[in-house]
């Protein structure tokens, strides 16, 4: 009778610790939300609609919200065909020498300081061509991007079972249509949850976009080859300003940007169908 | 023509260094089932894989000797694989239909990604055609559109034999169809290689000797990579020549 309570115990007790644990590890990250609510809402209330449509100078966030989607679309035009082809090569390819240093080289990349990325892009695009540019810093980003999703994307496809590799190529098909038409379809789930990390990561950083986008506030002057902003970098910005007003935009923009994260990212990421084996 | 649908001619095959089969001369008559027997291990699914050339799928397999389908040594110069698997269907041991496929396009996917039919009607028609021939149209035709999960294990086979059916290859392989199936899904799966056999050639692996006995023309007998005995089922069921054979079918033997 004892061995049992003694035993239930324990199993409460350790019940209690996990629960502590995961409280404790994920607190910071309601305490993020809770204090970006909080802190951005009343700046946002109180230009209301302003503050997403307008420039900086009619306090709103405006040309950087809609810099934010440019670069996220021109990185993903640019990152995210050759991410996906390395991804599938790495998979297809395992021994061959560019299969093991891609695996390689990506986990490097996957570590690299990205504010260097920004340097190396400022050298080889910003400085020849003389002027910031939502390319260059689209081109930054997409070298950010592309590890992430090369890396989700070899993951997902190592996960199909061997059978399905068999049953593929057991109906006469070619290599080709076997990865393309087959697999990566079966791996669409892992493969897309890669890409959505991939643009997260891109919609949220700073770093690359400081020596190669430029930034662009006042207007909406939108262009290739014309400096943008971004909202990571719009915060950035302000928050370096001594001025209380600036401090109040970038809480709102850090709002926005948020609302981006969980209004963009958590429903597709929902959406995407688990296939069932 | 060859009077063979499968022969084999010292027929070896390697994983890495270990020797797997070891020399094996088989020849598999036309429209007939052909059951493979032998105890877990012996080589039975590597064996198949070799009449399709599957096996080169797995790096460390090599293949020597030479594998005649309907004649031709599959594995002479020049001989592409994929021409090959296209006359010779498989089914797996564990029942795989694409998952993130309908139940429909299960049966498509194949005519639809090797040209094989011209118009929408026609792939209609063929995959009405296999899943009949499969014995599964009627429990599915109501929901073509659903996923293969929400079907049972013995369906789940059915359809993969559909998939390999629409192709209308010569030979279907069937690598224990039965081993992860119901007894009802048994004995269904059973039934239709009757069926079967008078326009397909049938080899069939199996670990059961009963198995073996209730369905198959032909059998043969395989025990650590070598071919113990072959020939007419009813034959090696009631006078086996071979020691081995009659422990293995008396059920001494596992
Ligand atoms: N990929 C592989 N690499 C190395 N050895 C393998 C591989 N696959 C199978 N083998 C070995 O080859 C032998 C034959 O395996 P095989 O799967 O052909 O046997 P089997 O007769 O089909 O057995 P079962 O009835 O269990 O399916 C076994 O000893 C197995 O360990
Ligand atoms: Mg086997």
């Amino acid at each position: 009778m004892s061995g049992y309570r003694i035993r239930k115990g324990k199993e409460i007790a350790f019940f209690l610790a996990i629960a502590i644990l995961t409280l404790i590890t994920i607190l910071p990250l309601f305490h993020i939300i809770a204090t970006v609510f909080i802190n951005g809402l009343p700046s946002v209330a109180e230009k209301g609609f302003t503050f997403l449509t307008g420039t900086l100078s009619e306090g709103g966030i405006g040309p950087a919200i809609i810099g934010t989607f440019v670069l996220m679309f021109l990185s993903s035009l640019i990152g995210l065909p050759i991410a996906l082809l390395v991804g599938i090569y790495a998979y297809e390819y395992p021994d061959s020498l560019i299969g093991k240093w891609t695996k390689t080289l990506l986990q490097i990349m996957l570590e690299f300081p990205t504010i260097l990325v920004g340097v190396f892009v400022m050298n080889i695009i910003a400085i020849p061509m003389g002027s910031y540019s939502a390319f260059a810093g689209a081109f930054a980003l997409a070298i950010i991007l592309m590890p992430y999703v090369a890396v989700y994307t070899h993951e997902a496809m190592r996960q199909i079972p061997f059978t399905y590799r068999e049953a593929s190529f057991g109906l006469g098909l070619t290599r080709i249509k076997v990865i393309f038409r087959l697999l990566v379809p079966l791996s669409k789930r892992g493969v897309l949850t890669g890409v959505l990390i991939g643009m997260a990561k891109v919609a949220g950083e700073t770093a690359p976009l400081l020596f190669t986008a430029g930034g662009l506030y006042q207007s909406y002057s939108i262009g290739i080859f014309k400096p943008v902003g971004a909202i990571p970098l719009l915060i950035y910005t302000l928050v370096q300003s001594p001025s209380k007003v600036d401090h109040a935009t970038a809480w709102g923009a850090s709002l926005v940007l948020l609302l981006i994260f969980l209004l963009v990212f958590i429903p597709v990421r929902m959406s995407l169908k688990e296939v069932k084996l | 023509m060859s009077d063979f649908a499968i022969e084999t001619k010292k027929l070896r095959i390697y994983y890495g260094e270990n020797e797997i089969i070891k020399g094996i001369d088989l020849k598999v008559p036309k429209n007939v089932v052909f059951a493979l027997m032998g105890p877990s291990g012996c080589g039975k699914s590597t064996l198949l894989r070799a009449f399709n050339r599957l096996l080169e799928l797995n790096k460390e397999a090599r293949v020597e000797g030479e594998v005649l389908i309907l004649g031709k040594n599959v594995y002479g110069n020049g001989v592409n694989p994929i021409d090959v698997r296209k006359q010779v269907g498989m089914v797996f041991q564990y029942p795989n239909p694409f998952p993130h496929l309908s139940i429909y396009d299960n049966v498509a996917i194949g005519l639809k990604l090797n040209h094989l039919v011209k118009s929408k009607e026609e792939l209609d028609e063929r995959v009405k055609w296999a899943l009949e021939k499969a014995f599964l149209w009627d429990e599915v035709k109501g929901r073509l559109d659903d996923y293969p999960a929400s079907l049972s294990g013995g369906q789940k086979q059915r359809l993969v034999i559909a998939r390999a059916l629409a192709l209308k290859p010569k030979i279907l392989l069937m690598d224990e169809p039965t081993a992860n199936v119901d007894p009802i899904g048994t004995r269904k799966i059973e039934e239709l290689l009757f069926e079967l056999k008078r326009e397909y050639t049938i080899v069939l692996v199996t670990h059961e000797p009963m198995q073996a006995a209730r369905v198959s023309d032909y059998v043969g007998f395989l025990y650590l990579g070598k071919l113990v005995e072959v020939g007419l089922t009813r034959e090696i069921f009631e006078k086996p020549k071979h020691e081995l054979t009659e422990k293995y079918v008396t059920g001494v033997l596992v």
